[in-house]
Formats: structure tokens, C-alpha cells, sequence
């Protein structure tokens, strides 16, 4: 399972790509193995603003429903719309093709609730999530 | 996942740990719920065949020169249409006309019936037909669960992977078979039952054996995979495929408020044939007219019911999903929903409640997916 060095990732299996004051928020490839099949994604509107830690949409697997949560307060920019168009991108490409949300970020963001890639991969390896 | 303590493994745990299935308690059981993944599952049963461990289910064998009679007293469907070898969907009724359970009896001699119940009921369903018995003469009621596992072969492909189980002098017979038939066959050497039934909407077969060599069996209908392409399938494909043929779920579809009437299944109630136990309800919600029955739907918006959400016509709630999912083959998403009979339509549009979005589906004709059954 591979984890992208340069991503943030949260506890809740987000991640999050930090350039300036834009944020890109997905979730992880753990979360979707965990979750199996992805059949639907609901989203946000550009527009929308929410607190770090707040749910923002839902990730749907044939089986369960899970929410998603901002890793970092923002306002949304942009909307993937292959993401909801194609649930599976999620699958076959987390971390590019499968991003959810980019944002505008707000506020400084709190480093210490983000976990770094070696970091995350302990804590999913460590199965007590 | 961790199993819950007192949870029960099916002769297979071992099995579906070599392959890495991810596992559910379901029913009082661990059980396989995928092994690569639910759509993948679900498409290799629709095009070619997959292979079921479905030993959480009951089996209750009834003997005796009277047996026939009893279970015509206490099941719904007509077991006189039965001759040897062949086997009805039924269901037992409590005295309101609530669904205890519902099966499939099988007469393998005109006095002995085997009968397939739900996982999560069997203890109930035991008890239950055991005490109906005990006022009876000349019936034995044996629990064989725990004795017998049991594996669904399912697809187009499936004749071809069982096959392989059936010894050259009872491939004529396994030929002929047609839905709902049942054989004796020998599986390495014990008794076992063959039956073209299953829950799928696919051509397919479950069999019954001894535990001790449901792995054996397992193993030779995997060998199978070159010319069958048979492939293990959990309980989360089992859902999709038989939601999709609107085969009814026990706990979902159906409980024992819910009367057969009302589940959608009137046509396995045998009203004309007798007495028998929950018959005066079922007359009686006939007369008076049916308050709730059950529809088909499909979301003509985005989202994806699933069962307890609400439904609404005009703002008014109407009903509950007891099934919903994504529909693979069908596509889009849909499902099974108990309705007030008098403010829902065939046709209508109605308005499911997901997670306080209100979503526009259709009522549809059953079934979503048109079994294959008897072909």
C-alpha cells in the first residue's frame, strides 16, 4: 500500500496536499481497501466553508457509509467532479486522479493533528484505528 | 476483524483465511463477506460461476409416516404438489399470519423432508416446528445443522463445476434436473443432498453434506476454475445478486409483523389447500384488504437507499426500505420497500430519505433482474 511522502495524512485516513495557501483533500489508500468497493461520493459545494475536523461529505462502499472529514479549516474551490462521476477513480488512484476537495485554507493550519507518511503508515500498520 | 466471542466458524474458517476473505459476524457466524471485491463478485456469478460457503444455514429433516401431513398443517405452500425429489419455497406463520421464517422444503421420500432455514432462525425455527411435532403423531423432527454444511454453486457456468462431484452412474439424473429438484449423491464416500436452487437469480446448485468433507468438496469445484471459471463469493455479492432478483432477506424484508401477503410472496400461500397454522389471518388481511405490501424501486436521482430509511409521497412518509444497495448488473441503485398499500402506486414517484436528503426513486415491477433460473 503506498502512502506518498509528500502528502499530510489525519487519524480519520484523510490526506491532504499543502501548496501555499491551497489545500487538496482525499482519502488514503488504506481507507479504500478498508472500504471495498466505492459506489458513491457526496460532496460539497465550491463555496462551502468548514472547521478542521468538521464532516464535509460521505464515501460510500457496497456496504457502508463512512463520513469524511477536513483535516484543516478551508473554504472548497473546486469539486472533483470525475470523483462523483466515477466513484472507482477512488479506487484505482487515490491520490491523483481520486482527490476530493481543493480548498482555500484558513487560518494556520495545525501541524501537530497531521500525521507525515512514515508516521501514518505506523499507525495504520498498528491496526488499532 | 476480531470475532465476537461465542461466535460460530463453519468447517471452512480455515479456507477462507488461506484466501484472505474479510470477515463478518453474520447471523451468529464469521462468515466470508468478499474475497476480492463485492462488484467483481457479483459480475463472476452473473457470467460464469462462483462458489458459496453457506453452512450457517439450518437444516431440519422431518421423518415419519405423518410427515406430510404436518408440514401441510404448518407451512404455507402445498406440500401435496411435491413427489420425490422436488422442492417448494414455503414459509411458517406464527398465529397472526407473521413470518416465523421462511424456507424451502425439499420431499426426498413421502416421509422424509428435508428443509433449508435461515442462519440467523434456526434455533427459533427448530423449537417451533419440534413443538408443533409434539402434538403430532408419526412425525420425528431431527436438527441436522450442525452435522451438515452446505455450499451454493451459482452461475451459467455452474452445471459445469458440479458436474465434477457427480459419480458416472447419476450424471443422467444430474442432467435432467430441473429447478427446485433435489438428488442423493455420494460425496467421497458419505450421503449428501444436490438441489438446483439457490439465491442468486442464476443457474445454479446448493449442496448438502457431512461437515467432514465440505473442504474436499470446496476443493474439487475449485479445481473446476479452468473450464467453469468458478471463483469463491461472500455474503456481500450474495446480497446484490439476490436483491436484484428480489428474493426477500429474513430480519429485512420480512419479520413476524409481516405477513406473506404483505412480503410480496402471496404467490407461495396456498389458501385453498387446507388449514394451516396463520391461514385465519392471512384470510382475515385478505377480506379486510392489505395495509402495507412490498414494492420494488429503483433511485431515478443520485444516492443509495439502504434499509430503515424512510419514504415519502408528497411529503408524507409512506413506508420503509427494508433492502436497498447498488444494483451491479441492473445498475444505479434501488431496492426492496414495505409501503401503505393505499398511498403507493406501481409507477409512482416517491422520495427516499438519505441521511436527510430527500432523493427521487420510482416504483418498479418485480423482479429489478429476471432470474435465470430455470434456463
Amino acid at each position: 500500500m503506498e502512502f506518498p511522502v509528500g502528502l499530510k495524512y489525519t487519524k480519520d485516513h484523510e490526506w491532504l496536499e499543502l501548496s501555499a495557501n491551497v489545500a487538496k483533500v482525499g482519502v488514503t489508500a488504506y481507507a479504500v481497501d478498508q472500504l471495498g468497493d466505492i459506489v458513491h461520493v457526496d460532496l460539497p459545494k465550491v463555496g462551502d466553508t468548514f472547521d478542521a475536523g468538521a464532516a464535509f461529505g460521505t464515501i460510500e462502499s457496497t456496504k457502508t457509509v463512512s463520513d469524511l472529514y477536513m483535516p484543516i479549516a478551508g473554504k472548497v474551490l473546486e469539486v472533483n467532479k470525475v470523483a462523483i462521476d466515477q466513484p472507482e477513480s477512488l479506487q484505482n488512484d487515490p491520490y491523483v486522479k481520486g482527490w476530493l476537495v481543493k480548498l482555500e485554507v484558513k487560518g494556520a493550519v495545525d501541524a501537530a493533528s497531521l500525521l507525515d507518511a512514515r508516521a501514518y503508515e505506523s499507525f495504520v500498520a498498528d491496526g488499532s484505528n | 476483524m476480531a470475532a465476537p466471542e461465542n461466535v460460530l466458524f463453519t468447517p471452512l474458517a480455515a479456507t477462507h483465511k488461506m484466501l484472505k476473505a474479510k470477515m463478518v459476524p453474520f447471523g451468529g457466524w464469521m462468515m466470508p463477506v468478499s474475497y476480492t471485491s463485492v462488484l467483481q463478485e457479483h459480475k463472476a456469478v452473473r457470467e460464469a460461476c462462483g462458489l458459496f460457503d453457506v453452512s450457517h444455514m439450518g437444516e431440519v429433516i422431518v421423518v415419519g409416516p405423518e410427515a406430510g401431513t404436518f408440514l401441510q398443517k404448518t407451512t404455507i405452500n402445498d406440500i401435496s404438489r411435491l413427489q420425490d425429489g422436488t422442492g417448494q419455497y414455503s414459509a411458517i406463520l406464527n398465529e397472526h399470519g407473521g413470518m416465523i421464517d421462511d424456507l424451502i422444503i425439499y420431499r426426498i421420500h413421502h416421509d422424509k423432508y428435508l428443509i433449508c432455514v435461515n442462519a440467523s432462525n434456526r434455533d427459533k425455527d427448530f423449537a417451533w416446528i419440534h413443538k408443533q411435532a409434539g402434538k403430532a403423531q408419526g412425525v420425528q423432527v431431527i436438527d441436522g445443522s450442525s452435522r451438515w454444511s452446505q455450499l451454493a454453486v451459482q452461475g451459467p457456468k455452474s452445471a459445469q463445476a458440479v458436474e465434477a462431484l457427480v459419480g458416472a452412474p447419476d450424471v443422467a439424473q444430474f442432467r435432467s434436473m430441473k429447478y427446485m429438484d433435489i438428488m442423493s449423491l455420494k460425496l467421497f464416500g458419505t450421503d449428501a443432498f444436490l438441489a438446483r436452487t439457490g439465491y442468486t437469480g442464476e443457474h445454479g446448485y446448493e449442496i448438502y453434506m457431512a461437515n467432514e468433507v465440505a473442504e474436499k468438496t470446496w476443493r474439487a469445484l475449485m479445481e473446476t476454475h479452468n473450464h467453469s471459471g468458478i471463483q469463491p463469493i461472500g455474503l456481500g455479492a450474495r446480497d446484490t445478486l439476490r436483491l436484484e432478483a428480489c428474493y426477500l432477506l429474513y430480519g429485512n424484508d420480512m419479520n413476524e409483523s409481516v405477513s406473506p401477503l404483505e412480503a410480496g410472496i402471496s404467490w407461495a400461500v396456498k389458501l385453498a389447500k387446507g388449514d394451516f397454522i396463520g391461514r385465519d389471518a392471512l384470510v382475515a388481511q385478505k377480506e379486510a384488504g392489505l395495509k402495507k405490501r412490498q414494492f420494488a424501486f429503483v433511485m431515478t436521482e443520485d444516492g443509495i437507499p439502504r434499509s430503515g430509511m424512510e419514504l415519502f409521497v408528497n411529503g408524507e412518509k409512506i413506508g420503509v426500505v427494508t433492502s436497498g444497495s447498488v444494483l451491479p448488473t441492473v445498475g444505479g441503485a434501488g431496492g426492496l420497500a414495505l409501503l401503505d398499500a393505499g398511498k403507493a402506486a406501481l409507477g409512482g414517484a416517491v422520495e427516499v430519505d438519505i441521511r436527510g436528503k430527500r432523493k427521487l426513486a420510482r416504483l418498479v415491477e418485480k423482479p429489478l433482474y429476471k432470474a435465470k433460473v430455470k434456463g
